[in-house]
């Protein structure tokens, strides 16, 4: 089988090639037969690349250190559940990984448009299969998990053990689930470009795949916060590291393009935007990846050192080039069928959003590559570290989620007074009220109080959408409440489902304020020794350490502290940190010790245990309170799930692309004086 | 015209000799011959999260002031310590990584000389300054907001500025342009006002 793998593997690099040099023929000639082979190379690529993925996992499930990534990854008393997720734990396995979702992708699409598309599908198919072609070869040649070792070890060395977390089996997969789904968005902007067939025909493709991109993109990115803060011990869960950047970067432009979709669709405009937007996600999410497999930025994460960088940065540079030479040629192609009229327009507030959108785009971008411009220019080396992001990215966030509010409130074309009066009288009061609240209860902190405000001001305009509608539907029909709040997100589950989605954004805002009361406490406990501090709420915490323990567990010696803990006097149970020096099966450690927190969840505050040391009989420990944390996780799900409804295929309709709204809005005005 | 046979067997055959030609020509590459799928490859894999210098920690000793006393709170010493990084290669403050890691050696070494130029009678500012002299000024979390640095804090908002400005023209132009084309009077609408709210209320529905 893992012969197998292997030549399926090289199997597969030849059909890619295959694939896409027929069908960019095929396109050119018109060719039909060279255009159904390129098809069908792709579909026999993706067999191949299965072949070649059951082959590296067979050779980690069995053990075959005679491979060095298996080496390099597992170890013989390793849990399966890693041993199976070492697959994409490492750089050649995750471009294996790559190469398997990206094929998988393309041969959906292709069988998807079988009978659809068929103009666009010579050039999105010769696309498909160049990218394709790309990550095998880089596979092939620069990171081949095939590659073997000069001797056979007895051992592997194991996974890393900040790996060895359920995170890993979730997290890392869900990305590339979302990174690579940006391929076909692109790879059809190129056939739509290639044919100067810039219709809504490929706009209800693209749009479709970018939603999946940005559903995965959501889903990995929380998970990522999430291992991050149950697994590092830092007491946070998002720092600005490079690899986190290169995540969000292609995040934020797929959700721009989201939004100025809708604009293309109701008024055929934004085309050119557009086709820049889907173009951008894809490139974001390659130069994300070049930037971190280079070793060009210093990273936490593990791909810095890695030889695919310069191949990284030269298909980067060709991508580029080729489509700003498309997209140059085809300006005339993208000209807009309707003009904006208005500042005060809903095409408007999605133009700023898109601009909001794009500038956090840009300022990540520019504060994960300043050392090296900074480096460039001055000759010295600077860190920059969440201080720098934060910094920038807190204004353009809070203007963001301004905006969120805004948008789904103006009129198309061009909005008159009394509608906005209408429409943002009760969100705003909700929003000025909050803040007259928070203030007068002492909270001092300027973002913190603006968030809050800006967060009740956008959950006012989703709740009066929600009452709206509701209301609507119980007059119309005599609907109960609850039947008629469920008919209404099906009715209309693009609308609805956005509106979940800002749901979601609204919580992740409140609890990113709630950083701003976070508190960190330094301690030092022998057993028995106790410990008293006032939380952020102004509530007393007593704990009081029951000793370190130290045991065997599984394929780790474990070090640990517990602290029996009070709140106000009333008991709230024990909490456990540990640090784990994790083993081979010859009983050698591997690694660094890694540690293991203790967290205390409620809905307003986490109490979280870092066990940072031991001196003699003395554990030296972390308590942090983290404040609305939980929200983070509950937010970026009801964004996942509200992605979900507006992706289910019932959701889509045949919309005319005129802009009636408005068109009624100032008669209906005038009528109704 | 080849056959479905004969195109599936020179894949086959084309797969088979690009895998061996590859490992051949691997193979007899300067570096293969001396061990590079050995064990130091092993040990240098991506896996690894960072590699820790545990060595990177570098004295930053001042003498004391005339009549020292501690110039900050432990609070205030904490909030300075996160200003510094870690050199261990955590990316982490220093605050952070002593509180989190106890395998680096680097942070407490880094904490032991803000303690003592906080027991010295030093400001955060000069204890700043000194970590600074030592280490370069990579060992702030985030640049100074000085010289060629304040285009790094700039930058951002000079951009969105500049695309805000740009959508104005944009919409000018456009508006300009609408209004150039649109109807001189606008057709009537034979409806009722409660027709016209009932419409308007089905169009929001769709939106």
């Amino acid at each position: 089988m893992i012969l197998l793998g292997e030549l399926s593997l090289w199997v597969a690099l030849l059909m890619a090639a295959w694939g896409a040099t027929v069908s960019f023929a095929g396109g050119a000639l018109r060719r039909r037969d060279l255009v159904a082979s390129g098809e069908r190379a792709i579909y026999v690529t993706f067999g191949a690349v299965v072949l070649a993925s059951a082959g590296l996992w067979t050779a980690l499930l069995t053990n075959d250190f005679s491979l060095e990534y298996v080496a390099s990854h597992t170890s013989a008393n390793m849990p399966k559940v890693y041993t199976f997720t070492a697959f994409w734990g490492g750089q050649q396995g995750s471009m294996l990984f790559w190469a398997l979702i990206l094929s998988m992708y393309s041969a959906v699409a292709v069988y998807a448009n079988r009978r659809r598309s068929r103009e666009l599908m010579p050039w999105a198919t010769g696309t498909m299969a160049t990218v394709l072609l790309f990550f095998l070869l880089t596979t092939c040649i620069k990171a081949n998990p095939y590659a073997r070792l000069d001797f056979l070890p007895l051992d592997g060395k194991g996974m890393n053990p900040q790996l060895q977390n359920p995170g890993m089996a979730f997290h890392p997969p869900n990305l590339y689930l979302g990174y690579v789904a940006t391929t076909i968005p692109f790879a059809f902007a190129i056939a739509a470009l290639v044919t100067r067939r810039l219709d809504a025909e490929w706009l209800g493709v693209v749009r479709r795949w970018s939603l999946v991109s940005w559903f995965f993109l959501t889903v990995g990115i929380v998970m990522g916060m999430w291992w991050a803060y149950v697994e590092l011990g830092w007491g946070g869960y998002w720092a600005w590291d490079p690899v986190e950047n290169a995540s969000f970067l292609p995040w934020l432009t797929g959700t721009a393009f989201l939004h100025s979709i809708m604009v293309q669709e109701k008024r055929g405009m934004l085309r050119k935007w557009n086709v820049v937007l889907v173009v951008m996600t894809f490139l974001l999410a390659i130069f994300g990846t070049f930037i971190t497999r280079s070793g060009v930025i210093e990273s936490v994460h593990s791909f810095a050192q890695s030889p695919v960088g310069s191949w990284f940065a030269t298909f980067f540079f060709i991508a580029t080039g080729a489509t700003l030479y498309l997209v140059a040629t085809r300006l005339r192609d993208l000209k807009a069928t309707a003009e904006l009229e208005s500042m005060v327009s809903r095409e408007a507030a999605f133009l700023y959003n898109n601009l909001v959108l794009v500038g956090i785009a840009f300022s990540v971008l520019w504060g994960t590559l300043f050392p090296i411009i900074s480096e460039w220019v001055r000759g010295s080396k600077i860190t920059v570290g969440p201080p720098f992001f934060n910094t920038v990215n807190v204004p353009l966030g809070l203007l963001l989620l301004g905006l969120t509010g805004v948008g789904p409130l103006i009129a198309w074309r061009k909005a008159s007074v009394a509608n906005l009066r209408r429409q943002f009288t009760m969100p705003v009061l909700v929003g000025v009220v909050t803040g007259m609240l928070l203030v007068a209860l002492g909270m001092r902190d300027f973002y913190a109080v603006v968030a809050y405000i800006l967060a009740a001001f956008v959950a006012g305009t989703i709740v009066q959408e929600f009452a709206k509608g509701i209301g609507a539907r119980r007059a119309m029909h005599g609907e109960s409440i609850p039947r008629a709040f469920v008919r209404l997100i099906g009715r209309n589950r693009r609308r609805y489902g956005g509106y979940i989605v800002h749901v979601g954004v609204v919580l992740l805002f409140a609890a990113f304020a709630g950083l701003a009361f976070k508190t960190e406490h330094d301690v030092s406990l022998q057993a028995g020794q106790e410990y008293t501090v006032t939380d952020p709420y102004g509530h007393h915490w007593r704990f009081v350490s029951q000793g370190i323990s130290r045991y065997e567990s599984l394929n780790r010696d474990v070090l640990a502290v517990s602290l029996d803990t009070w709140r106000d006097g009333e008991y709230k149970g024990l909490i456990k940190s540990e640090k784990r020096q994790y083993k081979d099966s010859q009983g050698n450690p591997t690694f660094e010790p890694s540690t293991e927190v203790g967290i205390r969840t409620t809905p307003k505050l986490d109490t979280y245990v870092v066990l940072a040391g031991v001196r003699g009989d003395v554990a030296e420990i972390r308590v942090t309170f983290n404040p609305l944390v939980v929200w983070v996780w509950i937010g970026g799900y009801i964004m996942a799930i509200g992605g979900l409804i507006v992706m289910w295929p019932q959701a889509e309709r045949r919309r005319a692309q005129a802009g009636y709204v408005s068109v009624l809005e100032p008669q209906h005005e005038g009528a109704a004086s | 015209m080849i056959s479905r046979r004969q195109f599936l067997a020179a894949v086959g055959a084309g797969a088979g000799a690009a895998a061996l030609g590859t490992r051949v020509l691997m193979a007899q590459q300067p570096g293969a011959r001396q061990g590079e799928h050995t064990q130091a490859a092993m040990a240098m894999d991506s896996s690894n999260l960072f590699a820790m210098d545990q060595a990177a920690a570098r004295a930053v000793v001042l003498p004391p002031k005339p009549n020292a006393r501690p110039s900050m709170t432990p609070d205030e010493r904490d909030a300075l310590e996160h200003r510094i990084r870690c050199q261990c290669g955590c990316t982490l403050d220093v605050f952070t990584c002593r509180t989190t890691d106890f395998s680096c050696q680097v942070s407490p070494a880094m904490h032991r000389d803000v303690m003592a130029l906080v027991a010295g009678g030093y400001g955060a500012q000069e204890i700043i300054d000194a970590f600074v002299k030592v280490y370069g000024e990579r060992v702030l979390m985030a640049p100074t907001r000085e010289g060629f640095n304040l285009v790094g804090y700039v930058a951002p908002f000079l951009a969105m500025g500049a695309g805000a400005v740009l959508i104005g023209a944009l919409i000018r132009r456009w508006g300009a342009r609408a209004a150039a084309v649109a109807p001189s009077a606008p057709a009537g609408v034979q409806a009722t006002p409660d027709e016209l709210a009932r419409l308007d209320d089905a169009v929001r529905r769709d939106e």
